[in-house]
């Protein structure tokens, strides 16, 4: 359909609330409704229930995802075993038995962190050695506690090294050497043992962290490699036990973590539906959209698996909530690139006009006007089809770009760049300009007065009068751009500026800076300013615009232009040259233009077409559905 | 919207926001409110929660809601550095609330108490509670901060926490990135831009070094490389070999004495921290004052002002609390404006 989301329904489903996490489950299996929480029931219904289980169901998916992040991702769930409603009493089982859970492997968890520490340490200690065994410091030294001198070796974070640089020079302490590179340093310190307690602050604050020198440094480098092998294994072994005994607890209970998983997901309908769900004693209510195609079946499931009465009530959409109702997102077929491309700027309102296809045809016509050219076309739909694969649903972009670009191309008469081998069936660019020129700038007008009358549809659909009269790209607003338009070309034809024409902007301006004026309510002067200015940008946004679309024959010359430089770079080669030439600038000229053709484009339907009739403000329809929503920690 | 028309929209919407700003004598006059009459001067009336409890944290919420959607406003024509240091500014919210986690965390509160202490803040500033409140011990809470844009600031903390727990140490490293990022951020500026926030915004670390410096020398009893170490660099006044000058003092009076006259635009400097914090706060409020309607740069101006705002939310928060919970008149007043009380 060419509006957005035409059949959603809004639904007021009325049950008794003993009946609500049942009927959150079965809405969210059935994948149709996506909640409304507006507090629209609020003085019948004023409690928003489930807010502990909520808060119970938050904690106990935080154990289980620490659990699985220490144990391993849980198998998926493909038994065919019915969701079953958590029960309070259930729940709390649950949540006491993953806290349990955790109790018992949280140990484990901190040994591993403290192995995975030490393994750090120890690189960091052994490339500390290699790092100072060329250095003229007696190093065994850092091992003594000598009576005047404190030295110490340890690693700190890059990022505090200059500071603390600094700081060690003000109370006479060295940092005698750095290595290491990435986040840590790898330091060798020195300074007086009466200043020790300094020393100590100060790194403590930089997040010092000392390296623990082995016994047998001072002895030889055989005995030191096999004490550091020892530490190792030591660390090894450990690490497996510790894994060992998370494996034997994790067989012991995975059947149970499963249900534990299972009974949660179940359960996270009836925590999402949040305020969407209202009650008061005994009595519940639960609102949402609901796409009418699914309303008797959504009915239907609900009387087979609902155990108490219910009450389904749907009404349309009422204009003042327009805005809100969410808006399916549709498999497009051959329009999915370009419904992708939509979806970058906004997703459209409910009800407004979805300007995919519309988008699909200006993008091939104006990528083909200015990239005319059969050969280059060819070139682009085989790579389309060719990289079919990588570009996915961007394939069908590929082959419609190219394909326009190679119907422009025999109306330009232009192959690879040649001008001479087909006759054009309708103008070579490089003829004319000032006629193509023209011909852009009718294109632009004619864009232009068809986003307008869009928009002034799109306002008015959404109830806002006022701004498909009176705003940009408004009903006065385009009559003022036409009748100015009309009377110029009147003018130049040298016909003079028509009477109609000059009633028809004078009127139009009269009453454009009448609403301005009154729907400002600042001050006098700034009134007047910004009335001027408001009307101005108005009146100028049109012009700009219209010039805008001067490039789409700006392009397609260029287009000309650049490959008769291939040509005249590639004849004053040699053979092999010339035909390296040719190849490499057809090349150059398909990947670097194609891509600027492309851009601009873009860049003429996002601002010239999209700003001006198109809200995107719309919201996705995202259903409730079975299990957890995606989270992540990072934003 | 281009650099000029930029400007001009951040001139005149500034224009109109400056209106919102109350001013010391508004601030005094609702302070001596009674509490129906201040709620209903301050918005706190129309604040409803389940719970009476949960009206303050509520009001400050909305407050501070009010502040963001002003910068937000603010935000739209900047792009590039200068966007990206009043983001920065932003995030200082974000900062109270990881220091908020772990000292919850710290202090082993419910989850649920230490949820009611966070702020809730806007998509491109918040991180995810929900599972930095699901752990059990601050180690725990500093890994799963690693995994977030305070990596660095994390794996430090935790390096620390390991080796001695001071949740002072993890607060005052926190505020040092954030003002070296602030700093950094202003120096990407170029022109009047960079200058003048550079200015306002050495004068604000001028004031945090000095009086943490003074209450973790002589209040603290840390040792004088160590603060120095947790001072911030790009102060206007105070550089470090001043700091240093001044943390050797044996006594807070013989510190206070080394202090260059400048650090001040007015009167002398207080003996006390607390009424130093206030004078200096004073000072850098008066300066923002002045930047907010003269400085050449928008930037500046836009900075200035939410300099001021958000001291006067944190002001107008202050009172509320204050009278909620049944402060007197004098010990609100000794409060928000402690020199003039000294001087009386």
């Amino acid at each position: 359909m060419i509006r957005a989301g035409y059949d959603m329904r809004h639904i007021t489903l009325k049950l008794m609330r003993e009946d609500l996490p049942r009927a959150s489950l079965v809405l969210a299996e059935l994948e149709a409704f996506a909640p409304d929480e507006r507090p629209l029931l609020e003085s019948e219904l004023p409690e928003i229930p489930g807010s502990t289980f909520r808060a119970r169901i938050r904690r106990a998916w935080g154990h289980l995802d620490r659990l699985v992040g220490l144990l391993g991702e849980l198998p998926s769930d493909d038994s065919d075993t019915p969701l079953l409603v958590l029960r309070r009493e259930q729940l709390v089982e649950i949540d006491q038995w993953l806290t349990d859970a955790w109790q018992q492997c949280a140990p484990c968890d901190e040994a591993l962190h403290r192995i995975e520490d030490e393994f750090r340490d120890l690189n960091q200690l052994e490339k500390s050695l290699e790092d100072f065994a060329d250095l003229d410091v007696d190093l065994s030294r850092l091992q003594a506690q000598h009576e005047h001198l404190d030295m110490r070796i340890g690693t700190l974070p890059t990022a505090n090294l200059s500071r603390l640089s600094d700081i060690l020079q003000l109370s006479d302490h060295l940092i005698l050497n750095v290595a290491g590179d990435g986040d840590t340093r790898r330091v060798l310190i020195a300074g007086k043992r009466e200043d020790a307690a300094i020393l100590d602050s100060v790194l403590h604050a930089a997040a010092y962290q000392p390296l623990a020198i082995p016994e047998s440094f001072d002895d030889n480098p055989s005995a030191l490699r096999g004490e550091l092998q020892a530490r190792r294994q030591k660390l090894d072994q450990d690490c497996q036990q510790l894994r060992g005994r998370l494996a034997n607890w994790s067989s012991t209970n995975r059947r149970q973590l499963l249900r534990a998983r299972q009974m949660l997901e179940a359960a996270e309908p009836y925590v999402s539906v949040r305020g969407a769900a209202r009650t008061r004693g005994p009595l519940a209510a639960m609102q949402g959209w609901i796409p009418a195609s699914r309303l008797a079946e959504v009915e239907q499931k609900l009387t087979d698996d609902l155990s108490l009465p219910f009450l389904l009530e749907s009404r349309a959409p009422r204009a003042a909530e327009r805005h809100l109702v969410p808006v399916p997102v549709r498999k497009r077929g051959l329009l999915e690139p370009f419904a992708l491309l939509v979806q970058q700027y906004g997703v459209p309102r409910f009800g407004e006009f979805d300007p995919t296809l519309l988008f699909a045809i200006t993008f091939a016509a104006m990528f083909g006007m200015m990239f005319g050219d059969i050969g280059h076309g060819a070139v682009i739909v085989v790579a389309g089809v060719l990289l079919r694969r990588r570009l996915r649903a961007f394939t069908y972009l590929f082959v419609l770009a190219g394909a326009s670009a190679m119907l422009f191309g025999w109306l330009y008469g232009s192959i690879f760049g040649v001008e001479h081998w087909l006759h054009p069936l309708w103008i070579a660019p490089m003829s004319d300009p000032i006629y193509m020129l023209t011909v852009a700038l009718a294109w632009g007008v004619a864009f232009l007065t068809l986003g307008s009358a869009i928009a002034i549809s799109n306002r008015l659909l959404s109830g806002d009068q006022a701004g498909a009269l009176f705003g940009p790209g408004g009903l006065f607003s385009l009559i003022l751009y036409l009748a100015l338009l009309g009377g110029l070309v009147s003018f130049v034809r040298g016909n003079g500026f028509p009477l109609l024409a000059t009633i028809m902007i004078v009127v139009t301006l009269l009453l454009l800076i009448a609403y301005q004026w009154q729907s400002s309510d600042a001050p006098y002067g700034e009134r007047i300013f910004t009335t001027l200015i408001e009307t101005f940008e108005i009146v100028n946004g049109y012009v700009a615009s219209s010039l805008s679309f001067l490039r789409v024959a700006a392009f397609s010359l260029n287009h000309v232009a650049l490959s008769l430089a291939v040509f005249t770079l590639a004849n004053s080669m040699e053979t092999i040259g010339h035909w390296i030439t040719l190849i490499l600038g057809n090349l150059f000229v398909i990947v670097l233009e194609g891509i600027i053709v492309a851009i601009q484009t873009l860049r003429l339907e996002y601002y010239e077409g999209f700003s001006r009739y198109f809200y995107g403000d719309g919201t996705p329809f995202k259903p409730l559905r079975v299990g957890r929503p995606q989270t992540t920690l990072t934003r | 919207m281009n650099r000029l028309a930029g400007q001009a929209y951040l001139r005149t919407r500034l224009a109109i926001m400056t209106a919102n700003l109350l001013g010391h004598e508004k601030l005094n006059e609702l302070a001596g409110l009674p509490l129906d009459e201040l709620a209903a001067n301050t918005g706190f009336a129309e604040i409803a929660s389940n719970n009476e409890a949960g009206r303050l944290p509520a009001f400050e919420r909305a407050l501070m809601q009010t502040w963001l959607d002003e910068l937000s406003a603010l935000l739209r024509p900047l792009e590039g550095p200068a966007r990206r240091l009043l983001t920065q500014w932003a995030s200082r919210y974000e900062l109270l609330n990881i220091k908020a986690l772990v000292r919850g965390k710290i202090g082993q509160l419910p989850n649920e108490e230490i949820e009611r202490s966070l702020f809730e803040l806007p998509g491109f500033l918040s991180l995810n509670h929900d599972e930095l409140l699901n752990t059990d011990s601050v180690p725990e809470l500093l890994r799963h901060l690693q995994k977030t844009r305070y990596e660095r600031l994390a794996t430090q903390a935790l390096r620390q926490y390991e080796e001695r727990p001071d949740p002072f140490l993890l607060d005052a490293t926190l505020d040092q990135q954030f003002y070296s990022d602030l700093s950094n951020r202003a120096q990407q500026l170029s022109g009047h831009d960079r200058t003048e926030t550079l200015d306002l915004i050495g004068r604000i670390v001028d004031r945090h070094n000095l009086v943490w410096s003074l209450r973790y020398r002589f209040n603290y009893g840390l040792q004088a490389s160590e603060v120095l170490y947790l001072a911030i660099d790009g102060g206007r006044v105070l550089n470090r070999a001043l700091l240093q000058q001044m943390l050797q003092a044996e006594t807070l009076d013989e510190a206070i004495r080394t202090l260059p006259a400048n650090l001040l635009s007015h009167g002398d400097m207080p003996k006390q921290i607390t009424l130093i914090e206030a004078a200096m706060r004073g000072d850098l409020f008066a300066h923002a004052e002045r930047a907010m309607r003269r400085s050449p740069s928008a930037l500046t101006s836009v900075l200035s002002y939410l300099v001021l705002r958000y001291g006067e939310i944190t002001t107008l928060y202050a009172i509320v609390h204050a009278r909620v919970h049944g402060m007197s008149d004098d010990l609100l007043h000794e409060a928000i404006d402690p020199l003039q009380e000294t001087a009386a």
